[in-house]
């Protein structure tokens, strides 16, 4: 028996096909263990060149991704642009993702002014007992703002597996803030990674380069 | 429209337009409805079509003028991006509306 058509659903499906490369996962997996790789440095804490080897790593990351989406999945896949719907969707995203990154500098900048503020920092101190709370409120603070934005754009680009993804970052994060250990990051780092590389395998078979798909005529 | 006063509705299958209702390019326009533009690739993922196929297919839809075919290059790579026309939205439009009309009422 025939379906009905059902043309929100069409659109999704050609939509949510793009993410059957496995790359997205591939890519936030590598992210998680290069935040743990990078900025994790037990003897000297926390320090600017940490973060820019971070940084740098990041970018590393998104040109890899890129690459992989121009040379390995348009090839095999195709090219599409969709409609003003998911233009929009991806507008939203964009500033919904600015207001984060305004709330989490505001965060971090009223958390460095209030530990330099003697006045604040006292009476921080007198709910802040011992180092290890302070460790489990950053720790908290750090997997909130990892996680919301992760299920923010999980959401608004409709990619499923981007909620699980955006809790096990978020616990990455908590776990290696207040534990102190690389390891548990590296370890989930590769739990996101593993589903990506069956998923990029499983594309690779299903959509082989044709003569065709070459000349695209 | 019958001419010896026939039942109109089942008279109204006549006036289907037959370029829209053969499945492949319905399957084609249907895609190309919800989306904005799209290459062969893609459609030819998208729909199960076969490249031979989906090339007739699309050379009808572009003849009447359903379709509007952009042939570029990506590189050195050629690509043929294909979108629908108004007049093919419009087309798919008033083929589904009739359609919906058509099958209103099925006895079960």
């Amino acid at each position: 028996m025939m379906n009905p058509i059902n043309l929100k659903e069409v659109e999704r499906k050609a939509f949510r096909s793009t993410y059957q490369d496995g790359l997205w996962d591939i890519y936030w997996g590598l992210l998680v263990i290069c935040m743990a790789l990078f900025i994790y440095r037990p003897a000297d804490g926390y320090n600017a060149w940490n973060t820019i080897t971070m940084a740098l790593s990041f970018l590393l990351l998104y040109g890899l991704f890129w690459a992989g989406k121009k040379y390995i999945t348009l090839p095999r896949m195709g090219q599409v642009s969709f409609g003003a719907v998911r233009k929009k969707k991806t507008r939203t995203l964009g500033i919904i993702l600015g207001v984060f990154v305004l709330i989490h500098v505001g965060v971090v900048g009223l958390s460095i002014y209030s530990w330099a503020n003697p006045e604040v920092s006292t009476i921080l101190s007198s709910f802040i007992k011992s180092p290890r709370s302070e460790l489990l409120i950053v720790a908290s603070i750090g997997s909130l703002i990892v996680g919301t934005s992760m299920l923010v754009i999980a959401y608004f680009s409709d990619f499923l597996r981007g909620f699980y993804i955006g809790v096990m970052m978020a616990l990455a994060v908590f776990l290696m803030i207040y534990l102190n250990q690389p390891i548990y990051p590296i370890v989930i780092g590769t739990v996101i990674i593993l589903p990506g590389v069956v998923l990029l395998m499983r594309f690779l078979k299903t959509y082989p380069l044709h003569k065709e798909g070459l000349s695209n005529e | 429209m019958s001419e010896n006063g026939g039942n109109p509705s089942l008279s109204d299958l006549a006036d289907l337009n037959r370029i829209v209702h053969e499945p492949a390019r319905l399957a084609i326009m249907a895609l190309l409805y919800v989306i904005e533009s799209a290459d062969f690739t893609f459609l030819i993922n998208q729909t199960g079509l076969t490249w031979g196929n989906l090339s007739a297919h699309i050379s009808k839809l572009e003849g009447a003028g359903y379709l509007e075919v952009e042939k570029s290059f990506k590189g050195k790579r050629p690509s043929t991006t294909l979108r629908l026309t108004t007049q093919g939205r419009k087309a798919f439009h008033d083929y589904a509306q009739r359609m919906k009309q058509l099958f209103k009422d099925v006895p079960a």
